[in-house]
């Protein structure tokens, strides 16, 4: 098999998809808000739907999930991996409670934990593909979260394409001056131990380095006011003067819990009850 | 040197010379144990996504995540630092900054790992013994994966009106997550876990620690790098998750014996569930609450 | 202000906490405002220590037995902090990549600002883009920018906070030395027209000469002495004594019976007066083999190579490059940043192929074979040596291919490698242990134990002192019969013209020009876009007319005397294409 040039698994992929992700914004409705009030969203739509058991009204809220990811501009390959993984889990259970004796009242059962299940997921996929991620830690940080994690977050995009670039080198290294089994064996299995062997050995020296280089941050860090700017309330608000509650927002606010509302009346019209649809 | 040095200056503060105070760790060397598992545990993430996971039907044989890593990191400097910077490391570097961020369930994922890397470092006293090692592997993964199981089945509890007349749903979601701890145990715990911690640690033991500004760790000396009110925030979650665990459990298996009568469900009613999404809620905030408190005194 | 000194120790000594012994031992020493000092001295001079002093990280961070009286701008910086020598002590680490917290370079410039919750953090950063010309660079990530601009942005997120004290730690040590040239001269500016204080650590004795004012010799924990720059330039020996040899210009012109040390080529040039004769000698004949008759060792024809871009479009790294390596070629690969070089050596090993276009080692197509078999026939360094420090001794690391692939008598082979880069009393250290110097040398261990027919390495002489630097290249000298071919890719010009036997110019992913050391000199445009700088010596040659260029101080000082030139064995064998 003669070899050729990928273009995934490798540094460059992990930084095309961290500016992917770091530009995601697809416009859509969700980016152009306060992301606090995303926040304040979210959490409407991921905690409503456990306080009822009335299949109307979680219907009427999987569907303004559905409309919120179509506002939101989720990708389509995202939202087709998210039905299948959904729809593959409720077919397993079934299939496993069939076993037990379990029967069509298990798939209502199933029905209701799905539509469930999917409306939350679909909130989130809304909120958090239009958030992009120093967006959301500033709104956390906002929201009085620990600074650390804003640390953590700007830390993370500067160092993950670094990390995974040495790790390459490191694992390269150990490619080219270890000897790979003789036969691949059973369906190529000693070859895959020999590479789990091979990551798990290149940790040994990704430690050491990686320690090296996380004093240099740590001290820069504290000669650049980190410490200070947890006790020292001004930084974090200059950091988060552009955090601004609009009209919009309140307006998708307003809206969502309008629908909300409407989904229980509905529900309280026209109830129907899993237990209720095998009478 | 001709002459033999001696200090003209005079000495500022009190000298460490002389006195040994008990061995910790200082604020500077908490952020960095902190940012460097992060930065490890959250790279070994990011390689677990490059690898495909293989599913069985439901079973999905894969690795959930390199125990050893934290693992060591916990033997050698802080459980403490280590469980809060390793689970963080995993939700920022593959779940925000891929663009796979979930919202709530980021928060679980975060205690469970918290307290699973807590409870295994606390449990290696002393890095050398292969013993403790192991032990601590496992403990990852059993505190994770009973952690992750009883919210999993609270959500069928809670999500599912009368979850345990369901023919067949309890026993099947119990199979799954069994089925799922087992392998999870067998290739995370003993494959990715004991095994190369079993190596990892020692090798590392008195070369990485200096290379930190740090003395290595002595066996049995206290734990470097605890909370003082630790013990009792550990031991309050602990007994909560049980407890919830118990809770979804009971009703789940004592359907026959009947301990809940289906009166008190029509009683309640909705208003039942209502006050256990309340104390979900209010669990995490007090959670939330003494990890901003601890944090606050250590970085003063 | 004008009384109050920049700096100010006075008896200070420091203890790291669980140390043994003293790190600082009773230093004493003033710098004053708008000073350009450099620190010299050899390792574990506390060259480092001394520095973090200034801005109270000794004794507040590093926590240790602090004796005496550190003054930063008039604060005596025990009873102050770190926070607040910070705004006037600014610091660039020599790992500076590492000081680099945040994802685009206008974030991590305006941190400092914002975390001390300054209002005007927006012009503050403004302005340190603008003093150190980088605005350009502002919405880069950092993972984007090449090592020259990481310097550059470390150095401007320390200026956002005007500071009055600015210290740099060895500049040149992760730079090429254009680079670090450019970082010099921008250092020059600040101190001239900002009235910053500036303080490096530094081994290079050019840019010591060049750029300094004043210099502090550092040993055993305590300054040996504090002199303006042409007094300690005077003192060469003793600062050769230090590890910081004389700068060449200085050499040649003591070899040629001068008492003056001239600090720049300018200096020496006008010092000595143009050349009586520009005659060659047999000195000059570079010993010309008619290349073609050698084997190939490899082969790379009709090259493409790009990598994807955000916008999943291609961006063409290698443009249809063509390139034979024979056996008995030293070749030096050299071109500016994106040329190729690093891809073309990695293409070259097999670590990765080509797009487009075939790669020949020993006979073999790297598109037939895995990367782990072809290493055993080229074998790659790579840049960062602990990198490649997989095990717990470098003897485990040198051993790990022979003893892995089974090598006949293996045990032997790593013995007498560790011989020939002579570590053998090293041999149970753990690389990371070594220093610099040893570092390089344990990976040409690594990758000699390899047996390769082709070494590829690159960057091997980057980060070293003058002193390693001179040993690995003397080192590399000596193996040459032990590698059949070898190709390097680096910026500087030493090893080019004392080791290199051919020079292959990279440009726009082609092969620009592919000349000898000597021919490359000749061609200023060329080195200014592979962003090189000629040897000192090569410049005075140049300064004072002797053409072609001399390659070494010995080789200048026998052609400078004109009685000794002899006969004309030169001939100018260049292939410049375009």
């Amino acid at each position: 098999m003669a070899r050729k040039q990928r273009d995934v698994l490798s540094v460059e992929w992990v930084k095309l998809e961290l500016i992917r992700t770091a530009y995601a914004t697809r416009g859509g409705l969700f980016s152009v808000m306060d992301p606090r009030m995303v926040l304040g969203w979210y959490l409407i739509l991921a905690i409503i739907p456990w306080f009822t058991h009335n299949l109307t009204v979680l219907a009427v809220l999987f569907v303004v999930a559905a409309i919120s990811v179509a506002l939101a501009r989720v990708g389509p390959l995202i939202l087709a991996l998210f039905v299948f993984g959904l729809l593959t889990e409720a077919v397993y259970i079934f299939i496993a409670a069939i076993f037990f004796g379990g029967d069509l009242t298990t798939i209502m059962a199933l029905l209701e934990l799905t539509l469930k299940l999917g409306t939350i997921s679909m909130a989130s996929m809304a909120a958090f593909v239009s958030l992009d991620p120093e967006k959301l830690s500033d709104a956390l940080l906002a929201l009085r979260a620990p600074a650390l994690l804003a640390f953590a977050v700007s830390y993370g995009y500067r160092m993950l394409p670094i990390l995974v670039e040495e790790f390459n080198t490191v694992f390269d290294n150990y490619r080219l001056r270890s000897a790979p089994p003789e036969k691949p064996g059973f369906l190529g299995f000693r070859s895959i131990a020999h590479w789990i062997k091979m990551a798990i050995l290149a940790f040994y020296p990704i430690f050491l380095n990686t320690a090296q280089s996380v004093r240099t941050t740590v001290e820069a860090l504290e000669t650049r006011g980190f410490t200070y700017a947890t006790v020292d309330q001004r930084g974090r608000n200059i950091r988060l003067a552009y955090l601004k509650v609009g009209a919009l927002d309140l307006a998708v606010v307003a809206v969502t819990i309008i629908l909300v509302a409407g989904a229980f009346w509905c529900g309280q019209v026209w109830p129907v009850y899993h237990v209720d649809l095998l009478r | 040197m001709n002459a033999v040095y001696q200090r003209a200056g005079t000495l500022r503060g009190a000298t460490t010379a002389g006195n040994k105070p008990r061995y910790d760790l200082s604020n500077p060397q908490k952020l960095m144990i902190f940012v460097l598992s992060m930065a490890l545990f959250g790279l070994s993430n990011i390689l677990l996504e490059i690898i495909p996971d293989i599913h069985i039907g439901p079973v999905d044989i894969s690795v959930a995540y390199f125990v050893f890593i934290p693992l060591t990191m916990a033997a050698l400097f802080s459980p403490f630092w280590v469980a809060l910077g390793a689970p963080l490391g995993e939700i920022i570097f593959t779940d925000l900054l891929m663009g796979d961020f979930s919202g709530l369930s980021e928060i679980e994922g975060f205690i469970q790992m918290f307290l699973a890397i807590y409870i295994a470092g606390s449990a290696i006293r002393n890095p050398g013994n292969g013993v403790q090692i192991a032990i601590g592997a496992l403990l990852i993964v059993v505190v994770d994966k009973f952690l992750s199981a009883a919210v999993d089945l609270a959500k069928v509890w809670v999500g599912v009106e009368e979850a345990e007349y369901v023919e067949g749903l309890p026993e099947s979601m119990l199979l799954l997550e069994g089925v799922g701890f087992g392998v999870d145990l067998i290739i995370s715990g003993i494959l990715f876990g004991i095994l190369p911690a079993m190596w990892l640690i020692p090798a590392l033991h008195g070369k990485i620690e200096p290379l930190m500004g740090m003395r290595p760790r002595v066996a049995g000396e206290p734990i470097p790098g605890k909370m003082p009110n630790s013990g009792l925030f550990v031991g309050a979650a602990v007994l909560l998750s049980i407890a919830s665990f118990f809770f979804a459990f009971l009703e789940a298996w004592d359907v026959s014996i009947g301990a809940f009568e289906p009166e008190f469900l029509e009683e309640y009613g909705n208003g039942f569930l209502w006050i256990s999404v309340i104390a979900i809620v209010v669990v995490t905030g007090l959670a939330i609450m003494f990890f901003r408190k601890a944090q606050h005194k250590d970085n003063r | 202000m004008t009384t109050t000194p920049a700096i100010a120790l006075h008896d200070v000594s420091f203890r790291y906490p669980g140390a043994d012994e003293d790190t600082l031992r009773n230093v004493n020493l003033t710098i004053d405002t708008a000073d350009f000092v450099t620190v010299v001295g050899g390792n574990g001079s506390a060259k480092t220590t001394l520095c973090k002093t200034f801005n109270g990280l000794v004794p507040h961070y590093w926590s240790g037995d602090f004796a005496g009286v550190t003054e930063v701008c008039g604060i005596d910086t025990y009873t102050s902090n770190v926070a607040e020598l910070s705004s006037r002590v600014g610091y660039v680490y020599q790992d500076f990549m590492n000081q680099l917290v945040r994802p685009t370079v206008r974030d991590e410039i305006s941190f400092s600002p914002i975390n001390f919750g300054m209002p005007d953090h927006a012009e503050r950063t403004a302005e340190a883009l603008e003093m150190l010309r980088i605005t350009d660079l502002a919405d880069r990530f950092v993972w984007q920018l090449s090592g020259g601009e990481g310097h550059l942005t470390a150095l401007a997120s320390v200026l956002a906070m005007r500071p009055e004290i600015i210290v740099v730690d060895e500049p040149v040590a992760e730079l090429d030395p254009a680079r670090a040239l450019e970082i010099y001269e921008r250092l020059e500016v600040l101190n001239q027209q900002h009235g910053i204080t500036v303080v490096t650590i530094e081994h290079h004795a050019e840019f010591i000469a060049q750029f300094a004012k004043s210099v502090v010799l550092m040993d055993q924990g305590s300054p040996v002495w504090h002199l303006p720059v042409q007094e300690a330039v005077n003192r060469s020996s003793q600062l050769e004594a230090h590890g910081i040899p004389a700068p060449q210009v200085v050499q040649a012109v003591q070899a040629l019976g001068y008492d003056q040390s001239p600090r720049t080529v300018k200096d020496a040039a006008q010092l000595i007066g143009p050349a009586v004769a520009t005659l060659q000698s047999d000195a000059v004949a570079d010993q010309e083999e008619h290349a073609a008759q050698r084997p190939v060792v490899a082969a790379a024809s009709k090259v493409h190579h790009s990598y994807r871009t955000v916008k999943s479009s291609l961006q063409p790294v290698l443009n249809g490059l063509d390139l034979q390596v024979h056996r008995g070629d030293r070749i030096a690969l050299v071109g500016g940043n994106g040329s190729g070089k690093t891809t073309l050596l990695k293409l070259l090993s097999g670590i990765m192929v080509a797009r487009q276009g075939e790669i020949q080692v020993n006979g073999i197509n790297t598109r037939s074979r895995s990367a782990t078999r072809l290493s055993e026939h080229a074998a790659y360094l790579w840049q960062h040596p602990q990198q490649m420090f997989l095990k717990e001794s470098i003897e485990a690391d040198i051993a790990l291919y022979p003893k892995e692939r089974k090598v006949a008598d293996w045990q032997h082979l790593v013995q007498h490698t560790l011989q020939q880069v002579r570590l053998t009393q090293f041999a149970h250290r753990d690389g990371r242990s070594l220093s610099g110097g040893q570092q390089r040398r344990a990976t040409l261990a690594i990758g000699l134990a390899m047996q390769p027919t082709l070494l590829v390495l690159d960057e091997p002489t980057a980060s070293l002192d003058i002193t390693s630097r001179d040993a690995v290249i003397s080192m590399l000298d000596e193996l040459s019969d032990v590698i059949a071919s070898a190709v390097v890719a680096t910026h500087d010009m030493s090893l080019v013209s004392e080791w290199a036997n051919r020079v292959v110019v990279l440009r726009n992913g082609q092969v620009a020009a592919d000349l000898t050391p000597r021919a490359l000199f000749d061609y200023p445009e060329l080195l200014a876009e592979a962003h090189l700088v000629p040897p000192q010596i090569a410049q005075l040659g140049q300064a004072v007319g002797l053409s072609p260029a001399p390659l070494s101080v010995a080789e200048f000082i026998a052609r400078f005397q004109p009685d000794e030139l002899v006969g004309t064995g030169w001939t100018k064998s260049v292939g410049v294409k375009q």
